[in-house]
């Protein structure tokens, strides 16, 4: 180790070092840089935590991995291979999902110092979260293409990964997606969809067929129309897409005929959507183009099978070949599962980009290269080893700081593509961004830690008991955090069914975050559920922390902008997700988020991914 | 810049494996690394990483010179040596660690110092992409950075001491076609329309078509139609300040349909006219740092050792003064819009064919200016000619300084450095600090304060090479 080299630390680093427990999440690009770093500096005791597996994709960079890796777990894989050639550093590894119920926060307040290596946003509100509420050091990182950045989160001392509020991800209202796509990305969202509904989880809020609710179309969906189309299909009307595909044993042929001829022939039908559009063109299997739009230009610059654009008739060949081993693959699952798109696995892609390259063709929509959509459809960050590389030297940089209790040196560093007007490269910020004082998630005061039974006390005394007599609120509405359930609504019976349940019904353990909401008061709180068995003495809870101090805030707009965006460089990076995330969005059922969110994969998957390490420029 | 391979099974495994690299530099600058060959000099800490991350992307093969021996030191601070290389060859063991990173890169080594590398075969170097140098002496960087300026291969020299680091690139002249700027400005001609243009958008009459036509012209041929009724009214001149701009903006929007109660339809096309003005009512020049190049020395003075760079920058000075009508080759890519399919393709092709004409004749004069200069007719490719047409208004070249200049007490950069020490700031005093050890290192063969009774004297000696460091620079 270098650590054991005398003069390369201080002494009071090495030792430090040497005593320190570090948790490292995720084990992708940054993450197998880190273990690197860390192993060489002499850290003894690292944990490190990644749910997902090794990709080809991710061979490029994580040089823990070999092709032989291929399919293993990431974090055992790191481990193995890190030990190999440094023995004597003592790595433990978690093939598991950092947010599971194992990983409460006091799992986090094992660790000296908790260093970030993710690649979704929904992971790293999470680790936030906990680290603030663990009072454990974050380092937070991410990287994209040739940029990066690394910033420390310490409750109290600097913005927290939540203090500003992140850019929405890009949405789309159903109705486009269904019946009048104008972009490709429109149709990829919708093939996407298609997926979901033939081989994924069927959510029916990504329905593809022709959407007669559409307000645009407003009851014109001529009443011949619909009739013709119900009798075609033996009067079944609502019939999942699903269901009727299984019913014809996914014959290529069949799904083409409805998908794009008679559900087109249907959206015809809605003439208040086509009098200022160009209308759609439905396809028949037999008859398809086979000229290449703009191929004299595509053709001869690349001769990679996904750099070319395809015709029409290729389109169907693919989209036929895609189908069947789709088809097999879902039929060789146990029955009730389902396949997860996966922008890495040729059949899933193929079909995305076959079936969006048809649509778009029919709505008269430019089609993109197999590449490109994938590109689109799979929010592919670009990733190399050398961004990584700096970006973890840097995040190790920093925990040495922390760990010499030099906090104040560890502002959040960026590494640009280009120098600025200094000639810098790695630009560090002047001073610390200091918190935003109105951030929910780390503002102080705003948290207590609740002791209690999850399994004797109801959430009718959540609300009744410890919310309202207890801690002063009016309406709390209750969600429990990370997984969005919502406990208590203020909405007058929205949620009484509830009442009488025990909050472990609700997933509720020890570890768990409530988030507390009184718009009244506009009072917001995080109570951290304390598991403690029902003593003989029958306490029923028992809340910690300065409750003499939970007093409602007063609106006070003239404070609102400080610390806000205001105060950030021009060139302030935030970082987002290679599977792109977007909280579920509640007021509006009808617009979809683009990427990985949509609809179960991504609930599914969200916090799982772990593929790449990614930024992106505001 | 080798045409890309045909498909086969191996190709698409390449192409999962590189995939999130290759959506970052493309096909181009993938088989531009995979066609490089590098060099390492001391497979150090910091040596053996640079080569990793060269490694993973798929560079085409690593040669690594170093004579030393694996030591407990090494171990520690190189992640890619184990405890059972010690007393092995640092050169052999890194090189064979490095190629299990990426079974399709080729990498060797020599087993010799730098010393007696260069004294044994001098032309060892001939023939590398890039040299990277650590842990050199001064002795031997002086060598080497003379050696590879002549053979003008580019040399990174990087050296790390504790916290501090440093790099230095050595490259006589860098030129670059494909320069991916931020802010393309699109090559669109609409104030100097090329006759298949003219022709093209002429057929069109906005005027006579139905609204559902008239909202999916491409705004290209919106701004075209609006200016050439612009330039008719103001004695052919284009609408340049902001002023004059907005009246052309609203002129634009005054020819958005109207529908049957008087309210202007929803028209994207027309909306995207009217944000493209400011980035597409330009007049056509040849950019002031592409000027520059296409007069330097290099370009119109060609010999016979010409780069090809050179000899394609002499045949577009040669488009823009004859055919060109003082204008670059043009690019032939028009941005995405929202318009109908086979009018935006239609367009598309009227850009394209026309830079291909252009390119043509650019690729005629390289052909003839190859035969002048007695250079093989195949040096330059038809492909290579295109791709410096299409980026031409945005070529860049870069010329270094040697790093033995920079050693030698007569150039003058004394002022530079005095000037940067007394700025607290600056990270001058690390280099000259660096420096100071550099020479301590070359009298003594140790570092100062390597012995911890040593530390005392050695600091005063260390002040002593600082102090004649920089009485060298000033006298």
């Amino acid at each position: 180790m270098a650590a054991s080299i005398d003069g390369v630390f201080e002494a009071g680093l090495k030792s430090a070092i040497e005593a320190a427990k570090v948790l490292v999440v995720g084990a992708g690009g940054i993450g197998c840089e880190l273990l690197k770093n860390l192993v060489l500096s002499g850290f003894k005791d690292i944990e490190i935590i990644d749910l997902d597996t090794i990709d080809v994709s991710n061979l490029n960079r994580q040089f823990l991995f070999h092709k032989q890796h291929v399919g293993k777990s990431k974090a055992a894989v790191a481990r193995e291979s890190a030990l190999r050639l440094n023995p004597n550093a003592c790595i433990k590894a978690y093939h598991d999902s950092i947010t599971n119920s194992p990983y409460g926060v006091n799992f986090f307040k094992r660790f000296s110092l908790v260093m970030n290596a993710l690649d979704n946003r929904a992971a790293r509100n999470h680790v936030n979260r906990m680290c603030l509420a663990a009072q454990v050091p974050l380092i937070e990182s991410g990287t994209a293409g040739y940029v990066g950045q690394v910033e420390l989160v310490k409750k109290g001392l600097t913005q927290c990964y939540e203090c500003l509020p992140k850019a929405p991800q890009q949405t789309f209202p159903g109705c486009t997606i269904r019946n009048t796509p104008s972009e490709p990305i429109h149709c990829i969202v919708w093939a996407k969809h298609l997926f979901n509904q033939l081989f994924g989880d069927d959510d029916p809020d990504e329905d593809v067929s022709p959407d007669t609710a559409d307000p645009e179309a407003a009851g014109d969906a001529g009443e011949d129309a619909l009739k013709s189309h119900s009798n075609e299909k033996g009067n079944v009307e609502r019939v999942s897409t699903r269901s009727w595909a299984q019913s014809c044993k996914y014959d290529p042929e069949k799904l083409f005929q409805k998908l794009f001829h008679d559900d087109i022939k249907y959206l015809l039908s809605m003439d208040n959507l086509w009098k200022k559009r160009r209308p759609p063109t439905p396809l028949l299997w037999g008859s398809l183009p086979d000229a290449v739009a703009g191929s004299s230009r595509n053709a001869k610059e690349s001769g990679l099978r996904d750099q070319k654009s395809w015709s029409i008739a290729e389109c169907a060949q693919i989209f036929a070949d895609s189908c069947r081993n789709l088809k097999n693959q879902y039929e060789s699952l146990k029955e009730g599962d389902h396949l997860v798109w996966d922008k890495d696995d040729k059949s899933s892609m193929d079909f995305v980009a076959s079936c969006a390259n048809i649509r778009a063709h029919i709505f008269g929509i430019p089609q993109k290269t197999h590449f490109d959509i994938k590109s689109m459809a799979g929010n592919i960050v670009p990733a190399i080893a050398t961004t990584n590389a700096i970006i973890a030297g840097v995040v190790v940089l920093q925990a040495f700081s922390v760990l010499q209790n030099n906090l104040k040196s560890c502002q959040t560093v960026y590494l640009r593509s280009k120098p600025t007007s200094r000639n810098q490269v790695i630009v560090p910020e002047k001073l610390l961004t200091r918190p935003n004082p109105k951030c929910y998630v780390c503002s102080t005061n705003n948290e207590v830690i609740l002791c209690l039974d999850v399994n004797s006390m109801t959430v009718k005394d959540l609300q009744e008991e410890v919310l309202i007599k207890t801690l002063n609120m009016v309406e709390p509405d209750v969600i429990l955090d990370g997984k969005g359930t919502i406990i208590i609504s203020s909405e007058e019976g929205e949620t009484a069914e509830n009442n009488p349940k025990k909050l472990c019904e609700f997933g509720i353990t020890d570890g768990s975050i409530l988030k507390v909401d009184d718009y009244q008061q506009s009072y917001k709180l995080s109570v951290t559920i304390n598991q403690r068995s029902v003593s003989k003495d029958g306490y029923d809870f028992e809340v910690v922390g300065d409750i003499s101090q939970l007093k409602p805030q007063e609106d006070d707009t003239t404070n609102s902008a400080a610390n806000g965006p205001s105060d950030q460089d021009d060139d302030y990076l935030e970082i987002v997700e290679e599977e792109d995330i977007t909280l579920p969005d509640i007021e509006s059922k009808k617009r979809k988020s683009v990427g990985e969110t949509e609809g179960g994969i991504s609930k599914k998957r969200r916090i799982e991914d772990d593929d790449d390490d990614d930024v992106v420029i505001i | 810049m080798s045409s890309p391979a045909p498909k086969s099974p191996e190709q698409s495994e390449k192409s999962k494996k590189y995939d999130r690299q290759l959506r970052l530099w493309g096909d181009h600058g993938q088989s531009a690394l995979e066609s490089a060959h590098v060099c390492l000099i001391n497979a150090t800490g910091t040596g053996t990483e640079i080569v990793k991350s060269l490694v993973l992307p798929g560079i085409g093969a690593f040669t690594i010179v170093d004579g030393k021996k694996v030591t407990e030191e090494d171990i520690g601070c190189n992640f890619f040596l184990d405890a059972e290389s010690c007393g092995k060859s640092r050169a052999q063991v890194a090189t064979q660690l490095l190629l299990e990173l990426n079974p399709d890169v080729r990498g060797d080594y020599v087993d010799e110092n730098l010393d007696q590398l260069l004294e044994n075969s001098p032309d060892f170097f001939n023939n590398f992409t890039v040299v990277i140098g650590t842990s050199m002496t001064e002795r031997t960087l002086m060598l080497l950075s003379k050696k590879l300026w002549d053979l003008e291969i580019p040399f990174i020299v990087c050296r790390t001491y504790g916290f501090i680091g440093y790099i230095r690139v050595q490259v006589t002249e860098h030129t670059v076609i494909e320069t991916h700027p931020d802010n393309q400005i699109p090559d669109l001609r609409l104030d100097k329309p090329f006759p298949s243009l003219k022709k093209y958008v002429d057929s069109i009459d906005l005027e006579a078509m139905e609204y559902k036509d008239h909202a999916h012209v491409p705004y290209l041929i919106v701004l075209y139609k609006y200016l050439q009724q612009w330039k008719a009214e103001h004695n052919g001149h284009l609408p340049e300040s902001y002023k004059e701009k907005e009246v052309f903006r609203s002129t634009i929007r005054k020819g958005i349909f109207v529908d049957e109660h008087g309210n202007p339809e929803a028209e994207e096309n027309f909306e995207e006219a009217i944000r493209a003005v400011t980035s597409s009512i330009k007049a056509t020049v040849v950019p002031s740092h592409v000027r520059d190049i296409l007069d330097d020395d290099s370009c119109i003075n060609l010999t016979s050792k010409s780069k090809p760079f050179w000899i394609m920058a002499k045949a577009v000075r040669d488009f823009v003064e004859n055919e060109g009508e003082g204008c670059l080759p043009l690019s032939g890519s028009i941005p995405d819009m929202t318009a109908e399919t086979e009018k935006y393709i239609a367009l598309q092709q009227v850009y394209h064919s026309q830079a291909a004409k252009d390119s043509e004749v650019v690729f005629r004069c390289v052909q003839q200016l190859l035969h002048q200069l007695n250079q093989p007719p195949d040096t330059i490719t038809e492909k290579e000619v295109k791709m410096f047409c299409k980026n031409s208004s945005s070529l860049h070249v870069v010329r270094g300084t040697s790093v033995a200049d920079e050693y030698d007490p007569k150039t003058p950069n004394a002022q530079n450095i005095a000037g940067n020490l007394e700025n607290p700031e600056n990270t001058m005093v690390y280099y000259v600090m660096l420096r100071g050890v550099d020479r301590f290192y070359s009298e003594y063969n140790t570092y100062p304060g390597e012995f911890e009774d040593q530390v005392e004297p050695d600091i005063v000696k260390l002040k002593v090479w600082h102090f004649i460091c920089l009485v060298e620079r000033f006298s």
